[in-house]
């Protein structure tokens, strides 16, 4: 019994050895680790201002799009795959939602805002759904409210001085307050989405 | 029931546009297809089927076509939730006896800068590039875009 006992106790010991090696590593990586990256759910980071311009050339700010909740993606219209898959997506989300598509703003903005100007952004969402805001404007104010919401985009040059963009792959749905609720995937099927749809519309 | 009419209405309309290939050698090439994009989309995504009925691997290396600019062959990859769009620089291998597809894994043909607008009805001819089968002489027929025609659920009525 008591080697059953020291057994117990050896393991009692190293269990809390490990525990203090993972407070230690714990408090270290909060000390000294990377700030936090990841999407607070609290911090209202969709109500940080910005100014851009709607594909009928009309101003608008972050103010624009709170009060409902909304779902945001982000792409261009050199795009042959993802972009318009994407928005094909949506709309036929939107579709799907029918008359509770209006208890949604749903918002598409250009990384390539030197490209995409107002007019071509008109064009090519509404091809896909009227109900979908087309963003673009200045590069420095894609940037920044890329950056409050932790959103990627880059330039990828091509040969001949083309060029393509690498972003953010997912949607991202955003509370009537403008506090990250939770994103959309592709490959998630059609089923999943709609439900996050329509949970994200039920809590207003 | 009315559903399921509608249903098999689609699949015998749809069908004939399906049925669309071509053949040179031990190469089948099936259904070249574009997607519609909307008027003013400055490149329109390409997709094919090829076959490789012979006993040595083949490789797709390029599209022409004078319908667009150019014509490139490219890979979506999503890495980490990131989009990005790269060249197949090597073209896309069609292992002997093997079918391979430009679409499966985000592949596309990338046609840049067409000369008009091309919609859903409209064909589009090119010639596929092959290393060992030489050029073959297609047309993509341009359709909907799926994900608005048919999402994967039933009782989407558009």
């Amino acid at each position: 019994m008591t080697g059953k006992t020291s057994t117990g106790m050896r393991k009692l010991r190293i269990v809390l050895w490990a525990l203090v090696v993972v407070a230690a590593a714990g408090a270290g990586f909060l000390a000294y680790g990377p700030k936090p990256t990841g999407v607070s759910e609290v911090e209202a980071i969709y109500a940080k201002p910005f100014q851009l311009v709607d594909q009928n050339g009309a101003a608008v700010t972050e103010a624009s799009f709170l009060g409902k909740p909304s779902a945001w993606f982000y792409g261009f219209t050199h795009c042959p795959d993802v972009c318009p898959t994407a928005l094909a997506e949506m709309s036929a989300l939107l579709e799907e939602l029918g008359p509770d598509a209006d208890k949604l703003n749903v918002v598409f903005v250009s990384v390539d805002p030197e490209r995409d100007t107002p007019e071509i952004m008109k064009e090519y969402v509404e091809y896909f759904d009227d109900r979908i805001t087309g963003l673009t404007g200045d590069l420095a104010q894609i940037s920044t409210m890329a950056k409050d919401r932790y959103i990627f985009f880059e330039k990828e040059p091509m040969e001949g001085g083309d060029y393509l963009m690498g972003h953010q792959a997912s949607i991202q749905l955003v509370t009537a307050d403008g506090r990250f609720f939770g994103t959309l995937a592709t490959e998630e099927g059609f089923d999943t989405r709609m439900a996050k749809l329509r949970r994200l519309i039920g809590q207003g | 029931m009315q559903k399921l009419i509608l249903a098999l209405a689609i699949a015998v309309l749809t069908a004939p546009a399906q049925a669309h290939d071509f053949t040179s050698g031990s190469i089948f090439i099936e259904h070249p297809m574009i997607q519609e994009a909307p008027p003013n989309a400055p490149v329109l995504g390409g997709y094919v089927t090829i076959h490789n009925n012979g006993d040595v691997p083949e490789r797709l290396v390029g599209i022409e076509s004078e319908a667009a600019e150019k014509v490139e062959l490219h890979q979506s990859v999503v890495t980490d939730g990131i989009a990005r769009m790269e060249p197949l620089a090597e073209g896309m291998e069609i292992p002997a006896g093997a079918t391979v597809s430009l679409g499966d894994d985000g592949t596309h043909a990338m046609f840049i800068k067409p000369d008009r607008r091309y919609e859903a009805g409209d064909e589009v001819a090119a010639t596929l590039i092959f290393e060992n089968a030489g050029p073959v002489e297609v047309v993509f027929n341009v359709e909907e875009r799926s994900a608005k025609a048919a999402p994967n659920h039933e009782g989407h009525g558009k």
